[in-house]
């Protein structure tokens, strides 16, 4: 027991692993925060493409999104990423953090479809049916009655697929970047303190408070967007 | 006789396979109280629900005061056709005030100031001025109707549908929205109610329609229709829902 405190006395005050745990988790954030933003914008227009009204002028894209969907959801992550480092983006000096954004925002875009999707289908068809009996346009009706309902329905599950991208990035190691999976193995490694357990313990931590962060804030908006189930 | 205010030609709706409406032919005068009576599957809600497009007709030909009801102007002609849904549908991210005030407001048709004195007025009138800002959820059925059909009443409808407006209620509160719509049908609104409440469709109708299979099979006075039925399908109807 008293070696594993002397190796976590050890991590802590060595500036050279301090350093390494914070690159790495800097990176793990950065991915994360920019694949989650992609992973939103492209969810959003799939969902809203996947859900509109089935005309001649939405049969092309409606078919792109379907296959989009199918093809990243029934393939592995790290393929995915693989494809993407080795053989869309095998160039030379091309920046790899956004080639895992890209890789990241892809996936997590087709999961962040069908929660918005399955979301938005959720809300009783009674209220759309209330505002088109009111003479109110589509848009009005998404705005103000579909998709404040919806977003109930969408945040916890959102909530979830966000923490899911946090972790998975983990996989970039696997293309040799250096992010908090990596430096915690980096640190682990022969060369350096010749012991797994004090720095994976310790990266562990790192992702569960993020994870746990992320939990709470959202929480906290359900919460808030509750209140209209308030009984008064 | 009054101003023919809606009038279909040849309404037919098919789900798949499943023709539900064969051919409908119908007109609406002015003031008039058409009660749609039928066994339940016969299309009577579907009729109703094509009117302003619930429903989208497979073919047929509906005017309402005069022009056609197309995809383009099918907008505008909702705001003068009314509708009470049997399930209420009030917006329930909305209090019950903005459910009042939102399509009016919205649609340009009154400031939102001029809005919320109506519907306060209209609230107080139904005796449910304290739930102005309750949300839906925290409303009996039998308030939530009664609220949706001043929600209705709020656009100035030309006519008003009623789908089922009692069937999803409790015994007790279907005797308050009975009363509300009398009143307003004692105000001179041109109405077509889809019910199963047999006296109240005497009491309040000018006209009976029956609908069978995805027909009118008769139609007429509430005294021609419940005391002097015609065809058999309706004499039986009329043993079972009469006992």
């Amino acid at each position: 027991m008293n070696e594993f405190w002397d190796k976590v006395v050890e991590l802590f005050t060595t500036p050279q692993y301090i350093d390494s745990l914070l690159h790495g988790f800097l990176l793990t954030l950065q991915i994360s925060f920019f694949a989650i933003l992609l992973g939103l914008i492209i969810g959003t227009i799939v969902a809203l493409i996947d859900t509109s009204k089935r005309t001649k002028w939405t049969i092309l894209p409606k078919a792109i999104c379907k296959i989009y969907t199918t093809v990243i959801r029934g393939t592995p992550m790290a393929l995915q990423l693989f494809i993407m480092f080795f053989v869309i983006f095998a160039i030379r000096g091309f920046p790899q953090i956004i080639i895992a954004i890209l890789a990241f925002g892809f996936n997590s875009g087709a999961y962040v479809a069908e929660v918005i999707r399955s979301g938005i289908q959720s809300v009783d068809k009674g209220q759309t049916e209330a505002g088109m009996a009111l003479g109110l346009s589509r848009f009005t009706i998404f705005r103000r009655i579909v998709a404040p309902q919806a977003i109930k329905n969408i945040l916890p599950a959102l909530g979830n697929e966000i923490v899911t991208v946090i972790k998975e990035t983990a996989i970039v190691s696997m293309v040799g970047m250096y992010d908090l999976n990596m430096a915690a193995k980096d640190i682990g490694s022969g060369q350096n303190m010749a012991s797994y357990i004090v720095p994976m313990f310790v990266a562990a931590l790192f992702y569960l408070a993020t994870v746990y962060l992320i939990t709470f804030i959202i929480r906290q908006i359900e919460k808030h967007l509750r209140r209209s189930e308030r009984r008064a | 006789m009054s101003e023919e205010v809606l009038s279909i030609k040849n309404l037919k709706k098919e789900f798949g396979q499943n023709k539900v409406l064969k051919g409908i032919d119908f007109s609406l005068r002015d003031k008039e109280r058409v009660v749609v009576l039928g066994p339940s599957g016969s299309g009577k809600s579907t009729f109703l629900r094509c009117i302003n497009r619930m429903e989208e007709p497979t073919s047929g030909e509906m005017s309402f005061e005069g022009t056609l009801i197309t995809d383009k102007n099918i907008q505008q002609m909702r705001q003068k056709i009314g509708m009470v849904f049997q399930h209420f549908n009030l917006i329930n991210n909305l209090t019950v005030m903005q459910n009042l005030t939102l399509a009016p407001a919205k649609l340009k048709l009154m400031n939102l100031e001029a809005a919320e004195k109506k519907a306060r007025n209209l609230l107080r009138h139904i005796g449910l001025l304290n739930k102005a800002d309750a949300y839906p959820a925290s409303l009996s059925g039998g308030q939530q109707q009664r609220i949706a059909i001043i929600r209705a009443m709020m656009m100035n409808p030309e006519i008003l549908l009623f789908d089922e407006p009692t069937s999803a209620l409790d015994p007790e509160s279907i005797g308050d929205v009975l009363d509300l719509i009398r009143e307003v049908v004692d105000a001179g609104m041109t109405v077509m109610i889809v019910t199963h409440e047999m006296g109240f469709a005497r009491e309040i109708a000018s006209r009976v329609i029956f609908v069978d299979q995805g027909h009118i099979i008769e139609e007429g006075t509430p005294t021609e229709f419940f005391e002097h039925p015609q065809t058999p399908r309706v004499q039986e109807f009329l043993k079972k829902v009469l006992y």
